[in-house]
């Protein structure tokens, strides 16, 4: 591993990789309008073997997610971070697959059924338990969990191929499946304990999020440099994008400065590159509809969800907000409401 | 000589001849841990699985096992043993591998599902035993793959994660799979070079030349079974045996060593009492 220095922290990189891409997802800003799911697989995933995948995708937490119950399925690293754990492959069930409906008796056999799903074909899919969430009335809670392949700088899928297939690019630590090398082994897919490395059966090859390399290239539309489509398309721009070790952008600020955005499972080992600021939500209603003091996420799900550092960062942003609501002033605050122009700086290193 | 004496000369005729023909296979078996591959004339009856020729073609068994290698579960592996028979014309090896696997498997198009396989590896070069697990650098390797869901590839290796296939095959197989087993034909001239485009450069990786004279080559042989999740290195594979190409003279020669011993046991038997009755007279 190469260390970078900023300022006043020093940012770890992968071995053999000159910068690294980030992501930062504000999940307060998330309104679960699946816009983000939508822009990448109408750009990556809407053919040829890969209509069930979803290499971005949103659900619901508390909730199974996609592919369902990913957080049972093993992968990633043991605690000392440096012997691989096998994980298990997701069924197409887990995946979720494309429901059967009622055509032919609606269409050709004069039924006056209501067009629906034949038998028990819905019983799951993915987003089947959006908004479901845990909590009793009047105390419920749930927030939406927009996720993407990490491009993890201790990446457990990397490390799984025995062909050295998936690899990280030398220019920005994206993680990569040589398509050239893979043999559809499948041992990246259950390697990842995010599992957001998909088994193309048509082509026989695994595939996975290409962090959209070709519009950060400036090979996307009208030859500009763009971020990710996800990010670019989000109506709320929840999403920042730039590079973990650039000392000046707001990422190197909210995750090695404030410490307010967090990795989404760091006891999995792999060191993820897409950070989250986690999500506040109203304190919880007495039955009689009084404000009560008590949080109405339990900070143990958070932790369960992003690790011990939640705690900071959430107290550091109720600091910070306390400091906004009487007159004071946070760049912190400030970071966190940018408008969209400061959200992508991807040219930073573009003379080195 | 009676009429006792004479079945018996014929009896014992028979025995020699028997044994002749037998034991020498018999013996073969025992001794080597190798697949003789007998000259055959006429390829016909080996052109599939169930030709003809396989039931006279003597069968080698051999034990397989985990391999160990640098992948989760490497030894829970399910294929117990693979049986081969091997002859060869003038032009062509044809190699049958089989092997009992009460499912049959293909990847079908889902992520867990994976296909029933076999592999015969081969030395690409001749060289003595490379190492067991898809060669090295210095001792590439050839491998002759079938899969039930992607058919037949022939490939390069050079050491573990390496394999690579050839950009012009040269293999064709043919498979039947019935009562539980899988027979798998693989077909491939003996020389290859003289089936390749000849603008392949000189920088290809080397094919593997079957001998025809009495040199050896050494061959393995790995199994997949789809239904255990069996995929790359997590695999039954055997150890180097010999694929003895050339041993014995071919078939009919023997047949007629045969007939020539017989005739001459004959002959003397016939000789002796010819020279009995006249000395009694």
């Amino acid at each position: 591993m190469s260390s970078h220095s900023g300022e006043n922290e020093t940012v770890d990189l992968a071995d053999g990789v000159n910068h690294q891409v980030a992501m930062v997802m504000d999940l307060n800003k998330c309104i679960g309008c699946q816009t983000c799911t939508i822009a990448c697989k109408t750009n990556w995933t809407d053919s040829g073997g890969r209509e069930y995948m979803y290499w971005n995708n949103v659900e619901t937490k508390p909730g199974a997610g996609y592919p369902r119950d990913w957080e049972e399925k093993g992968g990633g690293w043991d605690e000392d971070g440096e012997e691989r754990q096998p994980g298990e492959l997701p069924s197409e069930e887990d995946y979720g697959q494309p429901w059967d409906f009622n055509h032919e008796e609606i269409m050709y056999e004069g039924s006056d059924e209501p067009l629906r799903p034949m038998d028990d074909a819905a019983d799951w899919g993915p987003n089947w338990d959006e908004d479901e969430g845990a909590g009793e009335y009047p105390n419920s809670y749930y927030f939406y969990l927009p996720r993407i392949c990490n491009h993890c700088t201790h990446p457990s899928c990397v490390e799984a191929c025995p062909r050295s297939a998936l690899y990280k690019r030398e220019e920005d630590g994206i993680v990569l499946v040589d398509q050239d090398r893979c043999r559809g082994y499948r041992y990246c897919v259950e390697g990842c304990p995010y599992k957001k490395v998909y088994y193309n059966a048509m082509k026989k090859k695994s595939e996975k999020c290409i962090f959209c390399y070709p519009r950060i290239e400036g090979e996307g539309p009208e030859g500009e440099v763009r971020g990710p489509a996800c990010a670019e398309d989000c109506p709320p721009q929840l999403r920042m994008v730039g590079y973990l070790d650039d000392a000046d952008g707001p990422i190197h600020k909210l995750v090695n400065e404030y410490e307010v955005a967090v990795r989404l499972h760091p006891e999995y080992r792999t060191e993820p590159n897409v950070y989250y600021i986690p999500p506040f939500a109203p304190p919880k209603h007495t039955q009689a509809g009084e404000t009560a003091e008590e949080e109405r996420i339990p900070r143990e799900y958070l932790e369960e969800l992003f690790g011990p550092n939640v705690h900071d960062a959430l107290d550091t942003i109720e600091r910070e907000r306390e400091r906004v609501r009487r007159g004071g002033d946070s760049e912190l605050m400030e970071l966190l409401n940018s408008d969209r122009s400061e959200k992508y700086r991807l040219e930073v290193f573009n003379d080195a | 000589m009676t009429r006792n004496q004479l079945s018996l000369v014929i009896t014992l005729a028979v025995v020699v001849a028997g044994a002749a023909v037998l034991l020498p296979a018999v013996t073969d078996a025992q001794t080597q841990s190798g697949v003789p591959v007998e000259y055959v004339e006429d390829s016909s009856g080996f052109e599939t699985p169930t030709g003809s020729g396989w039931t006279a073609a003597q069968t080698a068994t051999f034990p397989l096992s985990g391999t160990g290698a640098d992948v989760p579960m490497a030894n829970d592996v399910s294929i117990e043993e693979v049986q081969v028979e091997a002859v060869r014309t003038n032009e062509r090896i044809y190699l049958r591998t089989s092997w009992a696997d009460p499912t049959r498997d293909a990847s079908d198009g889902s992520v867990r599902s994976f296909a029933d396989q076999v592999a015969v590896q081969l030395p690409a070069a001749g060289e003595n035993q490379p190492p067991i697990a898809m060669g090295s650098n210095e001792t590439p390797v050839n491998i002759w793959s079938w899969s039930s869901s992607d058919g037949t590839e022939e490939i390069m290796a050079a050491g573990p994660g390496s394999s690579t296939p050839f950009a012009e095959q040269t293999l064709r197989t043919k498979h039947t799979y019935a009562d539980g087993r899988w027979h798998v034909v693989f077909i491939r001239p003996l020389d290859p070079s003289g089936s390749i485009a000849s603008s392949l450069n000189t920088e290809t990786p080397p094919r593997t030349t079957i001998p025809t004279d009495t040199a050896n080559l050494d061959v393995a042989f790995g199994v997949w079974n789809g239904s255990n999740m069996e995929v790359s290195g997590r695999k039954s594979a055997s150890q180097w045996h010999r694929l003895a190409v050339g041993s014995g003279p071919p078939g009919y020669e023997r047949f007629l060593w045969v007939i020539a011993g017989v005739a001459i046991v004959l002959t003397t038997l016939v000789t002796i009492e010819g020279i009995r009755r006249k000395g009694g007279e």
